[in-house]
């Protein structure tokens, strides 16, 4: 019913077709054992090609775990999950990964760089994993950093770099392979307001030219108010949806 | 933070690091085994050959004899020896004389008859029956002059087994002398004619005795009751003498063999009955104290080696002890910062990781001492079984300071190699630590570092002018002949070492560090590869003195140069790699981490590969050995220059009318186109046989150390030059090759001589030797080297048994008589080992009237080569045989002097210079026969043609044996491939004990992947998850972790190839030989890295593969 009440409200993306549909999803940890946790409760969520959808909760309410599901990092206990008409379920391991390159793409709460790839080679590593010519690979990589403002930090490690800057790689990185969907797990948890604002325009700006959608994670509410719409999640349920828009005045 | 609280972080991360421990521990065990092991194995085989030395000498400590060469002693002897030995437990006399043995076509021309009285003092222990193991009571079986007991040994020997029915009989002679004397009726002067006679006798096998129970058993061949062995020598006097005895035997204790004498107080008894012996009667012999000495020689040197090339294994086992724990560090330098940051300080992390060590160290020294024990215990049984050392059964050697070794090794080991990490982790930048920057040493040190540098280079300074300025006896490096010889070397390689890793240092400082580095880097590997690539066989010609400190110096150089050049290069290198992956389907995502991976984690990979790269260093070098060795195998039948079949007779043939038996041998297979004849002498005991190596004439001379028994040799021109006129004609009959050259031939003796050139030269020196008229120079060269008392086996070549190679009349000066004339002699060629050329030798020729013989002088002017074709036959010595058979013929071993036609005829051994004796045979009597066939060398129809000559001789009164009416010829016939064969079955031998190390090097590289490979993965999970969830599918995930390892497996080997083709390039160079590398073998070597890499990833790269993304990623290590 509360996937129902999100279509009605959300005027943008009426007309499109649902990306993504997940229908009864559990997930328990350590199942069947005493110290079982029950991460994601009966969770049901349609969300449309070209929304960009923020998710709100209290820490340890399951939204990491339900982007982990959605991206298909974990096992999911009971449930389904239809991305593009795909039901997931009935893809291989193989295809799974390949869908999951070509179709995700993944911001993590911690940065998840590679340590040992400079910038823009953690950037260009999804292009070489779709098979990309190096060459060809490199100079996008860099071009989707420069338009980051890390044009002067290519060749570094992700340790020589500050959490912000790292954020970006990682933000460049998602964005590289252009994915149907972009799931943000606090993409911009460690960037001052500057940098957030400008990685949020980023976001509004790939979401309205590519019609790429965008599920993120966030516990700052103005960055949540930079979304089409709120999803606020308790104990592993979606509680209440809030139907944007918010903003009263665009940046940029 | 004092002491307390880093055991409870020690204790904690042991605790919770459980895994990680077990990888540290099983590293030092791994070290430790090995060093257990060889020390075992070395410590077995001295025990097992000093055994197998000791077990002729029975429970005889010493022997009596008398001071005058070949004099005896007699009955009335016993009073005053037991005076002069009162410490001594039991005393018997006995006499020995040296008879041919013949049973059915089993032959042995000299074996040891003993006299021993049959109520012998029980100290000298008791003799046990073959079969039945019965004590033997001697005296019942003894009772006449034609009954003997047999060693089961010789009983074996000789084809008989325990079902043997006694008694059986065999053949033997005793010489008879007679004297007839003639009275000149006009001059009225006496004329004395010796006549030697050969008496056969029909001798009764009446009992078999144990000789492989220690005792008394096991020092004697063949005994009879004395009195009757006096009888038989008795012939070989003209008085007919009965009252001798050859030596007094002393035991100073019992049981020998279940404790073994003290050397110190046998020698101490020895020199004082030395001391107290009155003047020209008794002289001492103490077999028992030289087989101390050589048993130490001999291990010495194998010692030395094993443990040179445990040495280097021992390298790898370091390198993986501080590969896995520079890993722990690695691992905890986060921690390490967090508890630096929360107030402890350096020294409490330094003591809580070396608490961890030491813990690791005492588990791996006992499982290592345990590894050990089994690892030693099989290798020495597996050596005894290789080299034959005896049948006896071989206890493994576990002396109690190995236990004590091991442990405090295994301490030891993880402690030093705990140091370096820990002192890492101490200096850890706390903030890089926190933020995960795997950060190097703080450069706090870098000007006590250059400090270092700088002295290093003075010290590399002064070590290279050691060579011609401190020490004139070397020529300095800046003239070429400071560069040709391996003593130079040595300074040479150590100076360089230190000069350039001390100028690296310094540099490092000034340009860059990689820069710096690689001039290091290159310049310590290039200095040996020069020594063994350019300079060993094209400068230095003479390797005699190889010794292993310069090899290990070499070597290490070569080792430490080739890792540090691939360390440095490492970030290139694998930026080559991943472009190179980049640009392959399916593998991009691959090329894209596993590179990367590898050179971020520097030290760690440089550890991994050096392991492959000092054991594939050393498989390389062992691998080419054997080819290369072969290929000189593939060269014997040009080398052997038409020989296949050497046939032997036990005596000079029969005068037979109207024919001989190279015709009947002509007769017997018409294959055989040439059957080249020559006669040949080998004394053991005839002293008036022996050739002096000092003038007999001279009062100085010496006839208990100026007298060898080495054998001779007649060589004809017809047997080598056939109807060839000179040099160049192709008619030679045997142009065999020689290694040495008389001096006259001018062209310098160079290693790049060719085939082809040598020949020529070894045609000219024929040329020179059947020229009546040459004479050569006698040089002021001699044996001392070898035969005094400090003799060093260093002094003599082993490898080749060359002895003195080379050019020796380098720098030997020419001797003169007291007028100063260079005296010069007709000349002798020689295969012995032991005659340095240029050597003036003396040769008893024709007797004088009372029977002494009259020595003429020759100067030893060429060598026969000793290693082609397995050496020229007519010495049926070879090194395989030796060391296969363990008990050798040292007449054999030390070759023969070879004489022409004109002295031979001189000799009455050779022929009958001056009437008949005993040993003299008419010009056509010859017993050493060359066969030429149309056959291959290697073709297996010679064989059959062996058996039909054997058969044709060893018949009774049959064949042979029927046309000389004469039943005691005993033909042997050797196929010249097999005596290679044998040769090259003994390198193969020795490779293949060399093998077993290097293998286990190969073992501790395997367990280095896996710990790695296991670490990596636990380590990774984190970038395992991210690849996974960024698109990497399983299989990439799989092949990353894999292929690192083979990466880092395949370094090592490329390195180890170049290395070990480097160094095998000196070796061959030096030996003349072509090196052949062996691909297939490296092809093995390949595929066997690739399968050690692959499956130690194989199970944590499945792991790794499977770990559902999410969890990986929430791994915080
Ligand atoms: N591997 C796991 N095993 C057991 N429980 C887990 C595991 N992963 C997560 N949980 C639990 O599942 C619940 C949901 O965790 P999740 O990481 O999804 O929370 P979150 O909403 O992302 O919180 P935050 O805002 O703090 O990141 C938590 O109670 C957590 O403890
Ligand atoms: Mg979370």
């Amino acid at each position: 019913m509360a996937t129902k009440s999100i279509q009605k409200k959300h005027s943008v993306t009426q007309n499109e077709e649902p990306i993504l549909v997940i229908s009864g999803l559990h997930k328990r940890y350590s199942e069947g054992k005493s110290n079982e946790v029950h991460a994601i409760r009966g969770l049901d969520l349609t969300v449309r090609k070209g929304d960009m959808m923020a998710i709100m909760g209290p820490s340890g309410c399951g939204k990491t775990t339900l982007l982990n599901m959605i991206g298909h990092l974990d096992r999911r206990s009971e449930g389904n999950i239809v991305i593009d008409s795909i039901d997931t379920a009935t893809l291989s391991d193989g295809k799974m990964t390949g869908f999951r390159r070509d179709k995700i793409g993944f911001i993590f709460q911690l940065f998840n760089l590679f340590p040992f790839l400079s910038a823009v080679e953690n950037v260009e590593t999804p292009l070489l994993l779709k098979g990309m010519k190096a060459g060809v690979a490199r100079e996008q990589a860099k071009m989707v950093l420069r338009e980051l403002g890390m044009g002067d930090r290519l060749y570094h490690l992700p340790s020589e770099l500050s959490g912000g800057q790292q954020q970006r790689v990682a933000v460049a990185r998602a964005l590289i392979t252009e994915p149907a969907i972009i799931l943000g797990d606090e993409p911009t948890g460690d960037l001052d307001s500057t940098t957030s604002a400008d990685v949020m325009n980023l976001f509004r700006r790939i979401n309205k030219l590519n019609r790429q959608t965008l599920v993120l994670v966030t516990h700052n509410r103005w960055i949540a108010e930079q979304c089409d719409y709120i999803v606020h999640m308790t104990d592993g349920k979606i509680s209440r949806v809030e139907q944007g828009p918010f903003t009263k005045e665009e940046t940029q | 933070m004092g002491l307390k609280s880093s055991f409870m972080v020690a204790k904690r991360s042991l605790w919770r690091r459980k895994t990680k421990n077990l990888s540290a521990i099983l590293a030092v065990t791994l070290g430790v085994t090995l060093l257990v092991g060889i020390q075992i194995t070395t410590n077995t085989l001295e025990n097992a050959f000093l055994t197998s030395l000791l077990q002729n000498e029975g429970e005889v400590d010493f022997s009596v004899v008398n001071a005058t060469t070949g004099g005896y002693l007699t009955a009335a002897d016993i009073a005053n020896i037991s005076a002069l030995v009162p410490n001594a437990v039991g005393i018997m006399p006995e006499l020995t004389i040296d008879v041919p043995i013949m049973l059915g076509s089993q032959f042995d021309s000299s074996v040891e008859l003993a006299g021993i009285s049959t109520d012998f003092p029980e100290e000298f222990g008791t003799f046990y029956d073959w079969k039945t193991g019965d004590e033997i009571d001697i005296g019942d079986y003894l009772t006449d002059n034609t009954t003997i007991l047999l060693s089961s040994k010789l009983a074996e020997n000789l084809g008989l087994d325990k079902d043997v029915a006694l008694p059986i009989s065999v053949t033997t002679e005793f010489t008879n002398l007679t004297v007839s004397i003639t009275v000149d009726p006009t001059t009225g002067n006496y004329t004395a004619t010796p006549t030697y006679n050969t008496e056969r006798v029909e001798l009764t096998v009446v009992a078999i005795f144990d000789s492989s129970r220690p005792g008394i058993g096991s020092k004697y061949k063949m005994i009879m009751a004395l009195e009757y062995v006096q009888q038989w020598r008795s012939l070989q006097d003209t008085t007919r003498e009965t009252n001798c005895i050859s030596s007094y035997l002393i035991a100073l204790k019992t049981d020998h063999f279940t404790t073994e004498i003290d050397e110190d107080y046998l020698q101490e008894q020895v020199d004082l009955f030395e001391e107290s012996i009155p003047e020209d009667t008794y002289s001492v012999e103490s077999n028992r104290l030289t087989f101390f000495s050589v048993a130490e020689i001999v291990m010495t040197l194998l010692s030395t080696m094993l443990t040179a090339l445990g040495l280097l294994v021992m390298v790898t086992g370091i390198l993986l002890i501080t590969n896995v724990q520079l890993m722990s560090v690695e691992d905890r330098e986060f921690q390490t910062g967090v508890l630096r940051a929360v107030g402890e300080n350096r020294r409490g992390i330094v003591q809580s990781i070396l608490i961890e060590n030491v813990f690791q160290g005492i588990l791996g020294g006992m499982f290592g001492l345990i590894g050990g024990l089994a690892f030693g215990q099989a290798v020495a049984l597996y050596l005894v079984e290789l080299f034959g050392t005896g049948q006896h059964s071989v206890q493994p050697v576990v002396s109690q300071e190995i236990v004590i070794l091991a442990v405090i090794v295994g301490v030891a080991l993880g402690i030093i190699t705990g140091i370096l990490p820990a002192l890492r982790a101490s200096r850890v930048n706390i903030v890089d630590a926190l933020r995960g920057i795997k950060s190097s040493f703080e450069e706090k040190s870098g000007r006590n570092l250059a400090l270092l540098g700088i002295l290093a280079v003075i010290t590399g300074v002064i070590v290279l002018l050691y060579n011609g300025v401190l020490n004139e006896a070397y020529q300095p490096i800046w003239v070429s002949e400071g560069w040709n010889t391996l003593d130079e070397w040595r300074t040479i390689l150590t100076g360089a070492g230190l000069l350039f890793s001390g100028a690296g240092i310094v540099l490092s400082r000034f340009i860059s560090r990689t820069k710096a580095l690689n001039i290091t880097a290159i310049a310590l590997w290039a200095a040996p590869v020069f020594l063994f690539a350019v300079a060993m066989g094209e400068w230095i010609t003479d390797i005699t003195g190889l010794a292993t400190d310069i090899l290990i110096i070499g070597v290490t150089e070569i080792l430490v140069g080739s890792i540090l050049i691939v360390a440095v290069n490492l970030p290139p290198v694998m930026n080559a790699l991943r472009n190179l992956l980049v640009k392959m389907k399916g593998l991009k995502g691959v090329g894209q981490i596993a590179p990367a991976l590898i050179s971020s984690h520097k030290s760690r990979s440089t550890l991994t590969y050096a392991i492959f790269a000092v054991i594939m260093t050393l498989n390389v070098t062992v691998a080419i050995l054997v080819p290369t060795n072969l290929s000189s195998v593939n060269q014997t039948g040009e080398d052997s220059r038409g020989v296949d079949l050497i046939v032997s007779l036990n005596k000079a043939e029969a005068q037979i009318a109207n024919t001989s038996y190279v015709e009947e041998l002509y007769k017997l297979d018409s294959h055989i186109t040439d059957v080249i004849a020559f006669k040949t002498y080998s004394t053991t005991t005839d002293y008036t046989k022996f050739v002096a190596v000092n003038d007999p004439y001279s009062s100085e001379f010496n006839a208990q150390t100026d007298l060898l028994p080495i054998g001779y040799g007649e060589i004809t021109s017809d047997q080598i030059r056939g109807n060839a006129t000179d040099t160049y004609d192709s008619d030679w009959r045997y142009d065999f090759y020689l290694s040495s050259f008389p001096d006259s031939i001018t062209q310098p003796l160079e290693s790049d001589v060719s085939d082809e050139e040598l020949l020529d030269m070894s045609k000219q020196a024929w040329d020179l030797f059947f020229n009546s008229s040459y004479t050569m120079a006698a040089y002021n060269v001699s044996l001392d080297a070898l035969l005094s008392e400090d003799r060093d086996l260093s002094d003599v070549d082993l490898s080749g048994l060359e002895g003195y190679g080379g050019n020796e009349l380098e720098g030997v000066e020419v001797l003169q008589d007291e007028n100063g004339n260079v005296i010069e002699n007709p000349v002798v060629f020689t295969d012995s080992f032991i005659l340095p050329i240029g050597l003036q030798i003396w040769i008893p020729m024709n007797m004088s009237e009372y029977g002494v013989p009259v020595y003429q002088a020759f100067t030893v002017a060429g060598r026969l080569d000793s290693n082609r074709a397995g050496g020229f036959p007519l010495s049926s010595f070879s090194v395989g045989n030796i060391l296969s058979e363990g008990d050798f013929d040292f007449v054999d071993f030390l070759g023969k002097i070879y004489l022409t036609e004109y002295w031979a005829n001189q000799t009455n051994f050779l022929a009958e210079a001056n009437g008949k004796t005993s040993t003299s045979r008419a010009s056509n009597q010859y017993d050493c026969f060359l066969i030429k066939t149309t056959y291959d060398i290697e073709d297996q129809e010679l064989e059959s043609i062996a058996q039909t000559i054997e058969e044709f001789t060893n018949t009774n009164d049959d064949g042979y044996r029927l046309l000389a009416s004469d039943n005691f010829y005993v033909a042997s016939t050797t196929l010249l491939y097999s005596t290679v064969e044998s040769t090259l079955e003994m390198t193969e031998r020795v490779v293949s004990f060399l093998q077993i190390y290097v293998t286990f090097g190969l073992v501790i590289g395997a367990v280095g992947m896996a710990v790695i490979s296991v670490r990596n993965v636990s380590e990774r999970k984190r970038e395992i998850g991210m690849m996974r969830a960024i698109g990497f599918p399983k299989t990439q995930v799989m092949i990353s972790v894999l292929l690192e390892l083979v990466v880092l497996g395949v370094i090592g080997l490329v390195i180890g190839i170049v290395n070990g083709v480097v160094i095998s390039a000196g070796f061959a160079n030096m030996q003349n030989a072509t090196m052949i590398i062996p691909w297939s073998d490296l092809g093995v070597y390949l595929g066997f890295i690739t399968l050690i890499a692959l499956s130690a990833g194989a199970i944590p790269g499945w792991f790794a593969s499977r770990i559902p993304p999410a969890e990986a990623l929430r791994y915080v290590g």
